[in-house]
C-alpha cells in the first residue's frame, strides 16, 4: 500500500466527516433532550445556500460563515417552535421542512440569480485553508492534515465543548434532566420547554456550520439539494454513536471514512455506483447498532 | 397558624373540583386528608403546590397572603410535595436527585459529584435515613425511592411537606416504616398534609383529620375524637355493606403454570421457577409489590413474551410457543394493568376500541370483511350493559374518564366469554362506584365456573375476592393461602422477601 | 317524523364532513397566503397570480387534463405512503421503490418476448413485485435488526436513484437518438396505455388510480386487515395484546406500500413518457408530493385524492407563471410545504383542546388515574 495514497484518503476522510460530525452533534443533543429532531437536511441545506448568496454579495468569509450558521439556526428555532412549543408531529414537521427548504432555495436560487441547478461563480471566496507551519514539512502528517480548514479542527473542538458541558456542568446535568425525565426536571424549577427549544435551536446553527463546511470548504459552489441525504447519515451517526458527543466523533469518522472510499474507488468502479456507498453504509451501520442492542436486551418481547 | 387555605374553590369547565374548601395546619402538626378518589384532595394540594391555579380562594402563610404561579413559588416558601409518582431522573445517582436544583459548583459553572454525595450523607444523618448516596436511583426498591423523594424535600429546607397517597405503593411493612419517618418529622418541627384514603394510616399518624367528598369539605376533627368506622361513613355518604361470597366448590385446573423460567438481560431470571394453578370457579390471586415479576407473568400467559423454559397450559393443552390470538381462541381474556398502553388506544373511537380481540368472531366479520352493523350492535350493546358513560360510538376513547374506560375494557373482556380472565390491576385509579361495579363482574365471572386470576398492588382487594392468594417475591412463589389463613401481615413479610413464621398453608 | 330524522341525519353527517375538511381548509388558506406574501415580495400582484395559476389549471380544459395527468402518479404515491403510515410505519422511500418498481417494468417490456398487451400486463406486475421486495427490505431490516425504517428508507430512495442512473448512462443506454439523453429505449407502442381523450395526455393510468384509491377505501374501512393495520399505527401494544400479527401487517403494509409506489412509476412511464429517464421521478418528486398530499388530507383515501388533483394544479400552474411572469415554479412547492405545516400545526391546536377535556374528565374519572 502506497503510503502517499493512505495519507490522502486520510485526508479525504477528515473534511467529509466535517459536515456529517457537526450535524450529528445537532441530532445526539437533540435526541439527549428528548426531541426527535428530522429536519436536520433543512438546516443544513438552507445553510449552504445563504452562505454562498452572502458570499456572492459581500465577498466576506466571516459574514458567509455567520449567515450560514444563522439561517440554520433560523430553521432549528421554526422546528423548536412548531414541534416542541406545539408538539406538531415530528415526521410531519421533518419532512415538510426539508421539502419546503428545497423548493425555497431553488425558488430563490432562480429569482435572485435567474439560474436552475447550480451556482458557481469564480469570484466566490473560500475558507481558508490552514498549512501548520511544522506539520505542513512531515511527510504522512502534513499530506494528512493538507489543506484542511478552521471548522474542520473546530469539529472536534465542539464536540468535546459538548461533552464537558453535559457530563461536566451543572447546566449540562439539567440540559440532561429534561431528556431523562421532562415531568421531574420540570417539577423541580428547571425551563424544560426552553431548554430543548435553545438546543433545537443550537442543533440548527451547528447544521449550520455544517452546511458551511459544505458550500465552502473543498468546493465553494451552491448546488440544488447538495446536503444529498447528510442529515440523516448523520441521524445514523448520531444513533450509532449512542448520542455521545465523543463516540459520535468515531461513527462520523466512519461515515466520512465510507465517503471518501466511495469517491477514491471512482476510478475503478463507475461513479454512479461506488456513490451508494455511503447510502448503504448507513444502512449497514444500523444494522449492527441494531443488532448489538438486540443481543444485550437478550431478545425480549416479540 | 402556620398554612390557612380559605375558600378554595377550583373550577375544570363545569366540573367543581374543589368547592368553598377551607384547610388550616400548625407548626409540627401532622394533619390528614382523607376521601375517596376524585373527592378533590389532591386538586386541593396541586393548588397549594403551585400546580393549579384556584379559581376562586386565597392561601396564606403565617397570615400573609401568597399568589403561588409555579411549584417554584410555592418551594420558596418552604413548601415541598412527595408526589404519589415519584419525580425522579431513573439512571441518575440518588445523590444527583437529592441535590437537584441546587447543585453544589466547582469553579462557577462544573457540578461538582463529590460534594452531592457528601450532602447527602449529612442529610441522612440530620434526618436519620440511611441511603447511600452512589446508588442508581432505578436499581433502588419502591421503599427507597420514596426516600430519596423526601430527602429531596428536606434538601430544600421545606418547613411544610405534603405527601400524596404515600403508601399506595408500599409493602406493610414499609408503610410501618414510612409512618415512623413522617412522625419523626413532625417532631423535628416539619408541619406535614398526608392525603390518603387508607384510613388505619390515619388513626396512626395523624393529629388532625379533614374528610372530603365531592370537592367539598365535608368535616374536620381530632383523631381523638374520631373513629374509622366514623371516617369511612363521612368520606363515603353512606355505610358500605360488607361483601359475602359464597363459596363455591371448584372444578378442574384451567390455567397451569408449570416451573415457568423467564430469563433477563444480566442472567438473573425475571420468573424463576414460577408454578401456580387456577381452577375452574375461583379467584386467584397474585400479591406482590409490583415491579416482582407479575408484569411478566401476565405477558407470558397471554403470549406477548417468549417464556425460556417450563410449560403453561390451559385447560390441559399447552400454548407454549401459540401467537397471542391462538391463546385468546383457547380461552384466556385478559384486563391489562397499563389501560393506556395495552388496553386501548386514544386515537381509535369507542367501537374501535371495543372489537380489539372480536375482530375474527362471525358476528363481527366474516372472510375478514367487517360487518359494520353487526359492530355498531355490539358496541352499544357493551355499552349499555356495563353502564359505560360515553358520548356515543364515535366518541374517541381517550375522551373516556378513566372508570368508564376500564368498565369498557372489563366490558370487553368478559364478553369474550373464555375459560380464564386475567385481571391485572383491575380497579387502579377508578372511583368507588366503578370499582364495585367491576368486582361484582368479577365475581359473576366465578360463579359462572371460569377461572379468575387477579394481579393487584392493592392488598385489600386481593383479600376481599380471592378464594387462593400467591405471594410473589424476586420472580418467585413466595408462599400459598386460602383465603382464611391469609391476614395482612403474614402476606406482607413475604412480599418483602421475608419468611413466613407460620406453616404454608396449603 | 322521519323527515325532520333524515333531515337531522343530512346536518350531522355536514357536521362531521366539515370537522375533518375543516382544518385542511383552513391550512390552505393560510398556505395560499403565505404564497401571497412570497408574491408580493417578487414584487408581483398575488390576486393576479392566482387568477393565472388557477385559469392554467383547472379552468382551461387542456391544463385540466394535464393537471390530471401529473396527479395520476401523486395520487398512487399518496396511497402508498398512507398505507404504511397508518399502520405506523413511517416509510418515506416511496421514490425508491417507484423507480425500482418503474424501472423493473420498463426493462422487462423492453426485452421479454412476446405480444405486447401480454407482455405489457406481465411487466406492470413483475414492477410491483420489485417495487414490495424493494419495500420489504426495510421491512425486514426493522423487524430483524431494528434499524430506524425512516433512515432506512429514505436511504434507500438514494441508492435506487444511482444504481438506475448506473444503468441507463452505460448498459441500457439509448443509443437511437442524439446519444446525449440518458435514457432507454422506448416500448413498443402496443404497450401504451390507451389515452382518455384523443386531445389531450390524460390516460388510462388515471382510471387505475382511481381503482387504488377504491381499493383503499375497501381495505381501511371494511376490511379486518384495514382495522388492525390502523390499531397498530395508533398503539402498537394495543393491537398485540389483542391478537394481531404484527409482523405479518407490518410486511403486508409495506408490501403493499412499494406495490402501489410501483405502479405510480409505470403508469407514467406506459401512459405518458415511454421510456424510463434518468431522474425522471426525483426531478418532479411525485413521491414527496404525494407525501405532502397524505399528510393534508390526514391520510384519508378520498381526501388524499382531491389533494392530490389540488396540488398538481398548483404545480401546473406553477410552470405557467413561471413561463409567463418569471415566478419560479418552487412556489408551488412552497405553498404545499406551508400547507402542510398549517395542518400539523391546526391539528396541535385541536390536541390542546381535546387535552383540556380529557384532564377535565380525568378529574371527574378518579385523581389517581
Amino acid at each position: 500500500m502506497n503510503w502517499e495514497y493512505i495519507a490522502s484518503i486520510v485526508n479525504s476522510t477528515l473534511r467529509m466527516t466535517t459536515p456529517i460530525l457537526l450535524a450529528a452533534l445537532g441530532s445526539a443533543i437533540c435526541s439527549k433532550v428528548g426531541v426527535f429532531n428530522i429536519a436536520l437536511e433543512a438546516q443544513m441545506l438552507i445553510a449552504t445556500f445563504f452562505s454562498i448568496v452572502v458570499n456572492y454579495f459581500t465577498r466576506n468569509v466571516y459574514l458567509s460563515v455567520l449567515a450560514g450558521i444563522f439561517s440554520g439556526a433560523l430553521i432549528g428555532y421554526i422546528v423548536a417552535v412548531l414541534q416542541v412549543k406545539y408538539r406538531a408531529a415530528d415526521m410531519v414537521i421533518g419532512t415538510s421542512m426539508n421539502l419546503l427548504v428545497s423548493g425555497a432555495t431553488s425558488f430563490l436560487l432562480y429569482l435572485i440569480f435567474g439560474l436552475r441547478g447550480k451556482l458557481v461563480d469564480s469570484s466566490l471566496v473560500s475558507l481558508p485553508k490552514i498549512n501548520l507551519p511544522l506539520i505542513r514539512d512531515i511527510p504522512f502528517l502534513g499530506r494528512m492534515l493538507e489543506n484542511l480548514t478552521i471548522i474542520d479542527y473546530l469539529a472536534y473542538v465542539i464536540a468535546i465543548l459538548m461533552f464537558i458541558y453535559l457530563y461536566k456542568t451543572v447546566s449540562g446535568f439539567r440540559t440532561l434532566s429534561v431528556g431523562i425525565n421532562k415531568e421531574a426536571s420540570e417539577s423541580l424549577g428547571t425551563k424544560a420547554l426552553r431548554i430543548q427549544m435553545s438546543v433545537v435551536t443550537l442543533s440548527g446553527a451547528l447544521c449550520g456550520l455544517g452546511g458551511v463546511v459544505l458550500s465552502m470548504g473543498q468546493v465553494t459552489m451552491f448546488t440544488e439539494n447538495m446536503t444529498s441525504g447528510r442529515g440523516f447519515i448523520a441521524m445514523a451517526a448520531a444513533s450509532l454513536g449512542v448520542s455521545h458527543p465523543l463516540l459520535t466523533i468515531v461513527s462520523s469518522l466512519f461515515f466520512g471514512l465510507c465517503q471518501s472510499i466511495g469517491s477514491a474507488l471512482q476510478n475503478v468502479i463507475k461513479s454512479q455506483l461506488t456513490m451508494t456507498l455511503p447510502y448503504i453504509a448507513t444502512i449497514l451501520a444500523l444494522m449492527l447498532s441494531g443488532w448489538r442492542s438486540l443481543k444485550s436486551k437478550n431478545g425480549r418481547s416479540i | 397558624m402556620l398554612l390557612e387555605m380559605k375558600h378554595i374553590t377550583k373550577e375544570y369547565g363545569t366540573l367543581r373540583a374543589n368547592d368553598d374548601v377551607d384547610l388550616s395546619l400548625r407548626e409540627g402538626e401532622i394533619l390528614a386528608v382523607v376521601g375517596e378518589n376524585g373527592a378533590g384532595k389532591s386538586t386541593l394540594m396541586k393548588i397549594l403546590y403551585g400546580l393549579e391555579k384556584p379559581t376562586e380562594g386565597d392561601i396564606y402563610i403565617n397570615g400573609e397572603l401568597q399568589k403561588f404561579r409555579s411549584p417554584h413559588d410555592a418551594m420558596a416558601k418552604k413548601i415541598g410535595m412527595v408526589q404519589q409518582h415519584f419525580m425522579l431522573l431513573q439512571p441518575c445517582t440518588v445523590a444527583e436527585n437529592i441535590v437537584y436544583g441546587h447543585e453544589p459548583k466547582k469553579s462557577g459553572i462544573f457540578f461538582d459529584r463529590k460534594r452531592a454525595a457528601a450532602i447527602t450523607k449529612e442529610l441522612c444523618e440530620k434526618y436519620g435515613l440511611s441511603i447511600d448516596p452512589s446508588l442508581i436511583v432505578s436499581n433502588c426498591p419502591v421503599g427507597l425511592q420514596q426516600r430519596v423523594e423526601i430527602l429531596k424535600v428536606l434538601y430544600q429546607d421545606a418547613s411544610i411537606i405534603i405527601f400524596d397517597e404515600p403508601s399506595a405503593v408500599l409493602t406493610p411493612q414499609e408503610v410501618g416504616e414510612l409512618l415512623k419517618t413522617i412522625k419523626k418529622l413532625a417532631s423535628m418541627g416539619k408541619s406535614i398534609i398526608i392525603i390518603t384514603h387508607k384510613l388505619s394510616e390515619v388513626m396512626e399518624v395523624a393529629d388532625r383529620v379533614m374528610v372530603m367528598r365531592q370537592g367539598k369539605r365535608i368535616k374536620e376533627m381530632a383523631k381523638s375524637e374520631t373513629s374509622i368506622e366514623e371516617l369511612s361513613f363521612l368520606m363515603v355518604g353512606r355505610h358500605i355493606v360488607e361483601r359475602k361470597i359464597p363459596p363455591q366448590e371448584t372444578t378442574g385446573t384451567v390455567l397451569d403454570v408449570q416451573d415457568l423460567v423467564l430469563s433477563g438481560s444480566d442472567k438473573k431470571n425475571i420468573l424463576d421457577h414460577f408454578s401456580i394453578h387456577v381452577d375452574a370457579g375461583e379467584i386467584v390471586g397474585i400479591a406482590g409489590v409490583s415491579g416482582n415479576g407479575q408484569s411478566e407473568l401476565i405477558e407470558c400467559i397471554t403470549g406477548l413474551t417468549q417464556i425460556t423454559s417450563g410449560d403453561i397450559l390451559i385447560c390441559g393443552k399447552t400454548i407454549v410457543g401459540k401467537t397471542v390470538g391462538e391463546r385468546r381462541t383457547a380461552g384466556c381474556a385478559c384486563i391489562p394493568e397499563d389501560r393506556y398502553l395495552w388496553g386501548c388506544a386514544k386515537q381509535a373511537t369507542l367501537t374501535e376500541t371495543s372489537i380489539m380481540a372480536h375482530q375474527r368472531e362471525p358476528a363481527i366479520s366474516r372472510y375478514g370483511i367487517l360487518n359494520t352493523k353487526g359492530i355498531q350492535k355490539f358496541t352499544s350493546g357493551l355499552l349499555e350493559r356495563y353502564d359505560v358513560r360515553s358520548g356515543g360510538l364515535s366518541q374517541k376513547t381517550g375522551e373516556l374518564s378513566g372508570g368508564n374506560l376500564q368498565k369498557m375494557i372489563v366490558a370487553r373482556e368478559i364478553e369474550l366469554n373464555s375459560n380464564l380472565l386475567i385481571a391485572a390491576e383491575p380497579t387502579r385509579g377508578v372511583d368507588i362506584g366503578a370499582m364495585e361495579f367491576i368486582h361484582s363482574r368479577l365475581l359473576d365471572k366465578r360463579a359462572k365456573g371460569d377461572a379468575v386470576l387477579l394481579i393487584s398492588s392493592e392488598l385489600t382487594e386481593i383479600m376481599t375476592l380471592s378464594d387462593r392468594i400467591y405471594v410473589i417475591y424476586d420472580g418467585k412463589v413466595a408462599g400459598e393461602f386460602r383465603k382464611q389463613d391469609a391476614t395482612e401481615e403474614s402476606l406482607g413479610i413475604l412480599m418483602m422477601g421475608g419468611e413466613s413464621n407460620e406453616p404454608k398453608a396449603v | 317524523m322521519s323527515q325532520k330524522l333524515s333531515n337531522r341525519r343530512i346536518t350531522s353527517g355536514l357536521h362531521s364532513a366539515w370537522n375533518t375538511m375543516r382544518q385542511p381548509l383552513i391550512a390552505t388558506i393560510l398556505g395560499l397566503l403565505v404564497g401571497a406574501v412570497v408574491i408580493l415580495a417578487c414584487g408581483k400582484n398575488p390576486l393576479s397570480v392566482y387568477a393565472e395559476m388557477f385559469d392554467k389549471s383547472f379552468l382551461k380544459s387542456y391544463y385540466l387534463f394535464s393537471t390530471l395527468t401529473r396527479a395520476t402518479p401523486i395520487i398512487l404515491c399518496a396511497m402508498a405512503t398512507a398505507i404504511a403510515w397508518r399502520a405506523g410505519y413511517i416509510n418515506i422511500g416511496v421514490e425508491g421503490q417507484m423507480i425500482i418498481g418503474a424501472f423493473a417494468a420498463t426493462v422487462s417490456a423492453l426485452f421479454i418476448p412476446g405480444s405486447p398487451i401480454l407482455i405489457a400486463i406481465i411487466s406492470f406486475i413483475i414492477g410491483m413485485v420489485a417495487g414490495a421486495l424493494y419495500a420489504l427490505l426495510p421491512a425486514v431490516l426493522t423487524w430483524k435488526f431494528r434499524v430506524s425504517m425512516v433512515i432506512c428508507t429514505l436511504m434507500l430512495d438514494y441508492v435506487a436513484s444511482y444504481i438506475t442512473s448506473y444503468f441507463v448512462t452505460y448498459p441500457l443506454k439509448d443509443v437511437s437518438g442524439d446519444g446525449l439523453a440518458l435514457q432507454t429505449a422506448q416500448l413498443d407502442p402496443g404497450m401504451w396505455l390507451p389515452r382518455l381523450t384523443p386531445k389531450n395526455t390524460l390516460h388510462f393510468g388515471f382510471i387505475i388510480a382511481i381503482l387504488v384509491v377504491v381499493f383503499m377505501v375497501f381495505i381501511t374501512k371494511k376490511t379486518v386487515f384495514g382495522y388492525e393495520s390502523k390499531m397498530s399505527g395508533f398503539n402498537p401494544s394495543f393491537a398485540r395484546y389483542g391478537g394481531t400479527k404484527q409482523v405479518k401487517v407490518m410486511m403486508i403494509t409495506m408490501a403493499l406500500s412499494g406495490a402501489i409506489a410501483s405502479l405510480a412509476g409505470t403508469v407514467e412511464i406506459f401512459g405518458l413518457k415511454y421510456r424510463y429517464a434518468d431522474s425522471m421521478f426525483t426531478s418532479t418528486s411525485y413521491a414527496w408530493t404525494g407525501l405532502m398530499a397524505a399528510l393534508i388530507a390526514n391520510l384519508n383515501p378520498v381526501g388524499m385524492f382531491f389533494v392530490s388533483i389540488f396540488l398538481a394544479g398548483l404545480q401546473i400552474g406553477g410552470s405557467a407563471i413561471q413561463r409567463s411572469l418569471g415566478i419560479p415554479l418552487e412556489i408551488s412547492t412552497i405553498i404545499q410545504c406551508c400547507i402542510t405545516l398549517f395542518v400539523s400545526v391546526k391539528l396541535v391546536f385541536n390536541f390542546i383542546k381535546k387535552r383540556k377535556a380529557k384532564s377535565t374528565a380525568a378529574e371527574k374519572g378518579g385523581e389517581k388515574a
